[in-house]
């Protein structure tokens, strides 16, 4: 039997327990709401209703990088460090499989169910601009495939939290400080002292939604004027896409091949 | 006669603390041996090492002459193993999961599907094949454990302490299982459980600090001990258990 196909039968039974834990359509429901808030909150609170261009009310719905983050957790934060926990992998580890063929399976079927979601929320998105612009740019392919991009680099990272820690909930809480308070800070500090930033993975997540216009062009699109935000709006220089996607290959990578190294080594005593 | 599992100086340091110490034995095919000691003596170690589960520090372990670090998928494609208490996917059926390790295993369409009725008949879990594990008691868990280990009819057993958690009855029903493959199959089989180890296995190794202290046919330990719980006593310096 070849890895390939004991890879496909992983990947397979891996989806199952997203798809048994409930978890896939918990956050397909979180994905649906969101989207909602921001349908329903937009023309509430905006004095003109919805913005006149539709590259700003993309923007507005883009929620990928929250979105990757929320998959990242759900669906690989336990893949590793859960068969450790749980013992699990007294049972799993006495087949006759690779070590790098099942973490493959197992980030494969994450990846799955994440972009799964990514899908779903874009989908969204499109109909609504549809319905409120009968438009829709034709930036969105690319928000979307930079998404799946981050996504896949959020996951690495989330996997080589999950192959270090003891336990699922170490590796959910380190991914969820590492994203949004590590990487926010350093990037603001970056950003504001006008030092490269491109490395940085939440730079790679807003390049989600730049695509869209940058933040001078959406913030006057909802009416507020940049000199509310000081100097901000000239300090900040959006990233190219060409770099943020060296940022996220980075991580995607090194995460991954880290992740399997470590796991390949970590002992079942 | 044909040896089936061989170690050779198994030693194994967790941190500073000695496992296993230049541990050597050979099981020789079709026969079922007991591995006894007192907690902490190094049996599942022991049995872990030949599982994969774990690296041995130095030494070798060979599973009819396959090198379990240098190939460990090799080796375990020859092996059915209980290692603790199984624990299951638990948002899993039994037929599930043993579809999953009966695919990874190679096995697949009609075959499996009568391998898997077969086995779950064997440890009697035949209405409990579509429920999920997660509402199973510890003992029907390891009687799922046992189905598992013997899906795929591996040629050897290697069983941790594979009665615990289960009733009394349970119990007798899983000496006879065991006592039933192990007529066709190599049995290595770790337990606390003297009476059991005496009715299923021919021999016994006994272990204690990671090292070997006697490795005899049961017979023979009772002519020279009186009694199998003597030998054991006497071996392992009266702190049996």
């Amino acid at each position: 039997m070849s890895n390939l196909e004991k890879l496909g039968i992983v990947i397979k039974y891996e989806f199952l327990k997203h798809i048994r834990r409930r978890r896939l359509y918990v956050v397909l429901g979180i994905a649906l709401f969101v989207e909602l808030l921001v349908l329903i909150l937009i023309p509430a609170l905006l004095p003109g209703g919805y913005p006149k261009s539709v590259m700003v009310m993309a923007a507005m719905l883009t929620v990928g990088p929250s979105l990757a983050a929320i998959g990242a957790v759900f669906f690989v934060g336990d893949s590793i460090a859960g068969e450790f926990e749980s013992k699990t992998g007294f049972l799993l580890f006495t087949n006759p499989i690779k070590r790098v063929v099942l973490w493959m399976g197992k980030y494969l079927a994450g990846f799955i169910a994440t972009a799964a979601l990514i899908v779903f929320s874009y989908i969204i998105i499109a109909v609504a601009l549809l319905v409120i612009y009968q438009e829709v740019p034709v930036e969105i392919l690319k928000s979307f495939g930079i998404c799946l991009l981050y996504a896949s680099a959020v996951l690495s990272v989330t996997f080589l939290f999950s192959a270090v820690s003891k336990g699922s909930m170490g590796a959910t809480v380190m991914t969820l400080l590492f994203i949004f308070v590590i990487c926010g800070i350093l990037e603001s500090v970056l950003m504001a002292t006008g030092k490269p930033y491109w490395y940085v993975l939440s730079a790679g997540g807003d390049t989600i939604t730049m695509v869209f216009g940058d933040m001078t062009q959406i913030m006057s699109g909802l009416g507020i004027s940049s000199g509310q935000f000081g100097n901000m709006m000239e300090i900040y220089k959006p990233l190219s896409i060409g770099m943020a996607v060296w940022g996220m290959l980075i991580y995607l990578v090194v995460g991954l091949v880290m992740s399997i190294w470590i796991s390949r080594r970590r002992q079942l005593a | 006669m044909d040896e089936c599992i061989v170690i050779e100086n198994l030693t194994m340091y967790y941190n500073k603390f000695l496992a296993l110490d230049k541990l050597s034995l050979r099981v020789p095919a079709k026969e079922n041996i007991g591995l006894l000691g007192p907690n902490g003596a190094g049996k599942s170690t022991t049995l872990k090492i030949l599982c994969g589960l774990i690296r041995p520090t130095s030494g070798k372990a060979y599973i009819d002459g396959i090198d379990v670090v240098a190939q460990p998928e090799k080796a375990l494609s020859r092996i059915g193993a209980i290692i603790e208490t199984p624990e299951f996917y638990s948002y899993m059926t039994p037929e599930e999961t043993l579809t999953y390790f009966g695919r990874l295993r190679g096995m697949k369409g009609e075959t499996l599907k009568k391998r898997i009725k077969e086995v779950i008949a064997l440890v009697k879990l035949e209405k409990w094949g579509k429920i999920k594990i997660e509402k199973f008691s510890r003992g029907m868990k390891q009687r799922l454990g046992l189905a598992q280990s013997l899906l795929h009819d591996p040629p050897v057993l290697i069983l941790d302490e594979p009665s615990l958690g289960l009733d009394p009855r349970g119990v007798v029903e899983f000496r006879e299982i065991i006592k039933g493959v192990g007529k066709e199959k190599t049995l290595f089989f770790a337990s606390h459980q003297l009476v059991e180890v005496a009715q299923i296995c021919s021999r016994v190794a006994i272990i204690n600090n990671g090292q070997l202290l006697a490795y005899d046919s049961i017979a023979d330990l009772e002519k020279k001990y009186q009694t199998l719980e003597q030998a054991y006593l006497t071996l392992t310096g009266g702190s049996g258990e």
